[in-house]
């Protein structure tokens, strides 16, 4: 009854191998220490500082210390919940800390996310980046010293230079203010909750869900930069468009934590990235499933809606007319000598399955049915190679069922062989993939029926898992393949000729897989996990 | 009574049966298309085996029932009266022969199908069934259903996909909205489908994967899968 926020610490699709892998992720990065106490909260779920100290049994400053630089790296999010008090005792806060799973992963991701700025801005844009990327967090000041220290002849660096920069990205949306460093989180209410209609109800949060909603500013604060010209007086460059209660709290903010442009301090903004990378991954897929016409369509479309979205997991696009896509269709480079009937045709490509919904004479993507098959995809190739074409046609017809069917009429669809097909799929369900369920009919003289179906959400977490595990193993035999090398690698270039440069050669090719194997598994992982 | 059994059925072999095959018969002949394994008649009527058995090649003598094949259970001696045709559910339906698949017939209606489909680029299921009739390749034409199956499997194989015509392009000519079939890889070919990210690395197509850990007796180190990848 003391505390009353109800904490949940699932976080439903981080599995155990993803928390091995963030817990490697930490330790490659800022050693065994820090990723201790970050493989605390990753596994208990938000802590105390006097908890994390009996569980880790570090001592209070090392403690402290490890928590400044997970936070300095966006790794952990403090928070403080309202505990009432005893009998007559005042209600006090209680801080705790947070791993961020999804901060800690994306640390393998800035290349990517550099390759995303990179094709829209320049390298002053992009060395600005780094230095977040590098420090998890700066405030204007330390950008300018930054790039002063990496000031060529010739080409002065002045504080408004680096802030005209910095307004770039953070328009962009690339950039953002960081989140309130310790947000409250308000005590829930015992009472059930009100009544909703069946439409409505939504899965509870998760405590990072909440934590970072109440941390994070709104959208007129969080992608503002505040004018350093400060002569007692701030001057704030910021959208005009905020709303009323937007300014309430834009107000309250600037009076505490983000007083002076000092404590102003910036972080690169993952969601942005994320978003791109999901819009991305669905172009592609649009392109290898239909063509480069319904790409450009599609790509046109993501254009004009892009600053509509608040979500990065918005299951569908804001709708547009027909006459608003042709207009974003011919600004494009592939789309300008595309017709109008020509955009009419790849649209009703795009119709069937609905990856492009119209309604009322307006169209809107369907992100959801992009990205579930393109979920598909990946499943069934593993699906493929692990059981065989057979049990491919299978999966296939069950994942696109998507309800239970009898053995029999599996076999009849898929031509498998009839006495083929229950061993297959008991193979399948045995490994997770199916659900099965008997139907015992009392009249007729067959009286038993086995019925299959596709088991998504348990798969799905379960392939997550696997790819996480085996990201991992990519990671593994990396340095130990190096390991072996360590002597070839001592040697100076020069000196590595004849079957060394051969080992050498080896060594890079092996290099070279393994990496880019990485970064396509994280691609993967990327489409289960983030979008 | 008599006589009219006399008039129609006066050479019948029926009437020269015995009291036991006509029981057997009788029951045989109850279950149709169904046919009836020989085990249970011995249960429904409580005959002994050596009667059973007997009666049963006497029938068969008398080309009043036969042994047709049960492709669920194809050691069972499985028998029906002679005038019916066994059942889908024992035969299998008609791509199945002698209680397997016809791997052979339905290789040649696949090919077929893809031939005209890459031929028209884009086809209807109507055009599909007119070329296949035309083409006089197949004794008997194949039924609608026939046609409808095989389109399906080579679409959950990815060789054929579904589209729904614009009425423009290749379309032309073709209802707005009608569904049409079209090859995935140009040619016709039987492409191999896109194989994923984690599919295409040794961890994904692993059986040890649950196995496998950093320093375990399976492990990335020593693996062999990765041996055999990372061979130059
Ligand atoms: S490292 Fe080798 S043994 Fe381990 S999961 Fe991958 S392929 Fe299998």
């Amino acid at each position: 009854m003391r505390n009353k926020v109800v904490i949940k610490t699932q976080i439903s699709l981080v599995t155990q191998y993803g928390i091995e892998y963030a817990v490697h992720v930490i330790t490659d990065h800022f050693g065994n220490l820090i990723s201790k106490v970050c493989e605390c909260l990753l596994r208990r779920g938000p802590l105390t500082r006097s908890n994390l100290k009996r569980y880790t049994e570090l001592s209070d400053s090392q403690i402290k210390n490890c928590l400044l630089v997970l936070i300095q790296h966006n790794c952990v999010q403090a928070f403080a919940v309202e505990q009432t008090g005893g009998f007559g005792e005042a209600p006090r806060f209680v801080t705790q800390y947070l791993a961020l799973f999804n901060n800690i992963v994306h640390r393998m991701r800035f290349s990517k996310f550099m390759k995303i700025v990179s094709q829209e801005f320049d390298g002053e844009c992009l060395d600005l980046l780094e230095g977040l990327f590098e420090h998890g967090r700066l405030t204007l000041k330390q950008m300018f010293d930054r790039a002063k220290s990496a000031e060529k002849e010739g080409k002065p660096v002045t504080l408004d230079y680096v802030q005209e920069i910095l307004l770039k990205l953070v328009t962009a949306r690339y950039v953002e203010r960081c989140p309130a460093p310790e947000p409250v989180l308000a005590p829930k209410d015992e009472a059930p909750a009100k009544k909703r209609g069946p439409k409505e109800i939504e899965e509870p949060k998760t405590i990072e869900q909440e934590v970072l909603e109440a941390a994070v500013p709104v959208d007129g604060i969080r992608f503002s930069v505040l004018d350093p010209d400060v002569d007692g007086e701030k001057k704030d460059i910021k959208p005009s468009s905020m709303t009323a209660r937007e300014k309430r709290k834009y107000d309250a903010l600037e009076s505490d934590e983000f007083g002076t442009t000092a404590t102003v301090v910036y972080r690169a903004n993952f969601e942005e990235f994320v978003r791109c990378l999901r819009y991305k991954a669905c172009i592609d897929n649009v392109r290898a499933r239909l063509d480069d016409g319904a790409a450009t369509v599609l790509s046109a479309m993501l254009d004009a809606t892009r600053n509509e979205e608040t979500e990065v997991r918005a299951k569908r696009s804001a709708s547009l007319s027909l006459s608003s896509i042709y207009e974003e269709v011919i600004k494009t480079e592939a789309g300008r000598n595309m017709t109008l009937e020509h955009l009419r045709a790849s649209l009703t490509e795009l119709g069937t399955p609905p990856l492009v919904k119209v309604s009322d004479d307006s169209y809107s993507i369907e992100f959801e049915k992009i990205i579930e098959l393109a979920q598909l995809e990946e499943m069934e190739s593993i699906v493929l190679k692990r059981y065989g074409q057979d049990a491919y046609r299978i999966f296939r017809l069950l994942s696109r069922e998507g309800r239970l069917m009898e053995t029999e009429k599996i076999a009849d669809v898929t031509f498998v062989e009839k006495k083929e097909t229950p061993k297959i799929l008991y193979k399948l369900w045995k490994d997770d993939y199916l659900h099965m369920e008997k139907l015992v009919l009392a009249a007729a003289r067959q009286t038993q029926f086995m019925l299959w179906k596709v088991q998504k959400q348990n798969l799905w977490k379960h392939i997550l898992d696997e790819m996480f595990h085996a990201t991992l193993n990519l990671r593994q035999r990396l340095a130990y393949e190096l390991d072996q090398e360590k002597e070839l690698l001592k040697l100076p270039a020069d000196k590595r000729t004849g079957a060394l440069n051969n080992r050498n050669i080896r060594l890079n090719k092996i290099r070279k897989i393994l990496q880019s194997s990485q970064m396509k598994l994280d691609d993967s992982i990327m489409l289960f996990y983030d979008f | 009574m008599s006589q009219k059994r006399k008039r129609s059925d006066a050479k019948s072999p029926v009437n020269s049966l015995t009291d036991h095959e006509r029981i057997l018969y009788n029951l045989i002949r109850s279950k149709q298309d169904m046919g009836i394994w020989s085990r249970d008649m011995k249960q429904e009527t409580n005959l002994p085996d050596t009667i059973v058995n007997k009666s049963l090649k006497s029938l068969q003598t008398k080309n009043l029932i036969k042994e047709v094949v049960n492709i669920h259970s194809k050691g069972r001696k499985h028998f029906m009266a002679a005038e019916f045709e066994p059942s889908k559910e024992l035969s299998g339906g008609a791509w199945y022969a002698d209680g397997k698949l016809d791997m052979d017939f339905i290789k040649i209606v696949r090919k077929q199908c893809v031939k005209h489909i890459v031929r028209l680029k884009v086809a209807t299921f109507e055009g599909i069934s007119d070329a296949l009739k035309r083409s006089g390749i197949f004794k008997e034409d194949l039924t609608k259903q026939q046609i409808e199956e095989i389109l399906r499997a080579m679409v959950l194989d990815k060789e054929i996909m579904e589209l729904k015509s614009n009425g423009s392009g290749v379309f032309n000519n073709i209802p707005v909205g009608k569904v049409c079939y079209k090859c995935v890889k140009e040619g016709g070919s039987v492409s191999e489908p896109r194989i994923g990210a984690f599919a295409s690395i040794p961890c994904g197509v692993c059986p040890q994967i649950s196995l496998c850990t950093p320093d375990g007796i399976i492990s990335p180190k020593t693996c062999v899968y990765y041996t055999k990848w990372l061979e130059f």
